[in-house]
């Protein structure tokens, strides 16, 4: 679509003596021959001859959209500033709470979970390596793992991060989780409705910047 | 003061004992003064391996308790006059065995030899647990199949958490040797990859040892395959042995068969 955008001068007026508006464009040709006439109100055929032999573009009975004054238009942002700053304290509130909810109890662990060990956790959990066959991990919230996992998982919370595990054994909420279904990168289990869904998060090869 | 190592794998059957010997005896021929102590109580089979069965007066429990003293119970080698052997009490079991008692026993023997190298029973009982908890490093033997690799795997963790060096905010050193490597099941895709078996377990490589039929007969002759310079498993102990006392020895890719690649050079030609 190409389209082009540009200002008109409009000259507004209502006729009432015919006669007298003839005269004034007579004089006034010069300054008002490129502006847009804008009547509102009857026009006889007299006036519309006249318009005519003259080349004045005109139309009528219209309501035009009209610019604002510097000052409207200043009052204008000044409203919608206040509006967006107000909006912007309710977005940070909510993430603050919502952050709050996330680590009043989030354990973070950086180490390898080997073989035989059971690892308990009462709130959310990131973990930051391998869970390694014959280990298991149970949260009660929320769970990431950014490494492969070969042992169990019993995840309550409402959403789980995970890799590709083929060897994994998931269980979201009392569910088997398929894990044929979990992608190479980073994956988002998560329950909706009484129903797992799992999404793909990351295309790309994550880059931990170790 | 000498180093303290466990030779431990949680699986039983991997070749644990095998190694203990193969190194025990590596280091002494490196001139290091080594002690090997067979910690399996019950079942003592390292000085069958070494070829001093017929030489135990003493064993380790016998010392622990006063009995007999270090001096009387420690076994010269027939091969090396570095190394020495300590036996496990065939008659009594794992329960004899007291953290003082073994911690006492343990400095004792690290006063006297640069090496003491501790035989760990298989499983993640107390014997086992008794093994490790002096232990300055652990040698971790594996066999490239995921049971060996899972057992050995709990086996760390146990050490991690258990070790008194870990208790006192130290690291105890970990080393893997992957044992019983076949090149060919390697390569077929049959045998799990020594890249795969690292990754799982996360620990460092210090050798592998490529399947060796002379080893079962070394073991039943009571001649340490190492003291064989033609047996393939034998030079891998030694590499490891030499790297054991310091030694840069470069690691060698057992997990390309000869034969294949013998196969692949004749096929060029044909």
């Amino acid at each position: 679509m190409q389209s082009n955008q540009y200002s008109v001068k409009v000259f507004e007026t209502t006729i009432s003596d015919e006669e007298e508006f003839k005269i004034f464009f007579d004089t006034n040709y010069t300054l008002f021959k490129d502006h847009l006439i804008l009547i509102q109100g009857e026009i006889s055929e007299n006036i519309k001859n006249y318009l005519k032999d003259k080349k004045l573009q005109y139309l009528q009975n219209m309501n035009l959209p009209k610019g604002r004054s510097r000052k409207a238009l200043e009052k204008e942002f000044e409203r919608l500033e206040i509006e967006s700053a107000v909006t912007k304290q309710m977005a940070e509130a909510e993430i603050k709470k919502l952050s709050n909810r996330l680590q009043n109890n989030l354990t973070v662990l950086d180490g390898m979970i080997r073989s035989g060990r059971e690892i308990n956790i009462d709130g959310d959990l990131l973990l930051l390596n391998r869970v390694n066959s014959g280990a298991t991990i149970k949260t009660t919230g929320n769970l990431i793992i950014t490494q492969v996992v070969e042992g169990a998982i019993r995840c309550n919370g409402s959403f789980m991060m995970l890799t590709a595990s083929p060897k994994a054994n998931i269980v979201f909420n009392n569910v088997e989780v398929d894990n044929s279904l979990l992608e190479d990168r980073l994956n988002r289990v998560e329950l909706k409705n009484d129903e797992i869904i799992i999404t793909p998060v990351l295309k790309k090869e994550i880059n931990w910047a170790l | 003061m000498g180093i303290v190592i466990a030779v431990i794998s949680g699986k039983g059957g991997v070749g644990k004992t095998t190694a203990t010997a193969n190194l025990g005896l590596g280091i002494a021929l490196n001139d290091k003064k080594c002690v090997v102590v067979d910690f399996d109580i019950g079942q003592r089979n390292l000085d069958m391996i070494l070829g001093l069965e017929n030489r135990v007066v003493y064993d380790m429990v016998q010392v622990m308790d006063g009995e007999a003293n270090i001096k009387q119970a420690l076994i010269k080698s027939k091969v090396s006059p570095n190394l020495y052997f300590l036996a496990a009490s065939q008659t009594k079991d794992k329960s004899v065995l007291d953290s003082k008692k073994v911690e006492k026993l343990i400095s004792d023997l690290k006063e006297e030899f640069d090496f003491v190298i501790l035989d760990a029973p298989a499983g993640i009982e107390s014997g086992f647990e008794h093994t490790i908890e002096f232990a300055d490093a652990a040698i971790i033997v594996v066999n490239p199949e995921v049971s060996s690799i899972r057992d050995a795997d709990r086996a760390i963790g146990i050490l991690d958490s258990k070790s008194a060096k870990v208790k006192k905010g130290e690291d105890v050193l970990k080393w893997l040797i992957i044992n019983r490597i076949v090149a060919d099941m390697v390569e077929g895709g049959e045998m799990l990859r020594s890249d795969d078996i690292l990754e799982i377990l996360n620990i460092k490589l210090i050798g592998k040892i490529p399947e060796d039929k002379g080893v079962i007969e070394a073991s039943n002759q009571g001649k340490p395959v190492i003291l064989d310079k033609k047996s393939i498993a034998g030079q891998a102990y030694a590499r490891i042995a030499g790297r054991l006392c310091g030694k840069k020895i470069d690691m060698k890719n057992v997990e390309i068969s000869d034969s294949g690649l013998f196969k692949k050079i004749v096929g060029i030609f044909k």
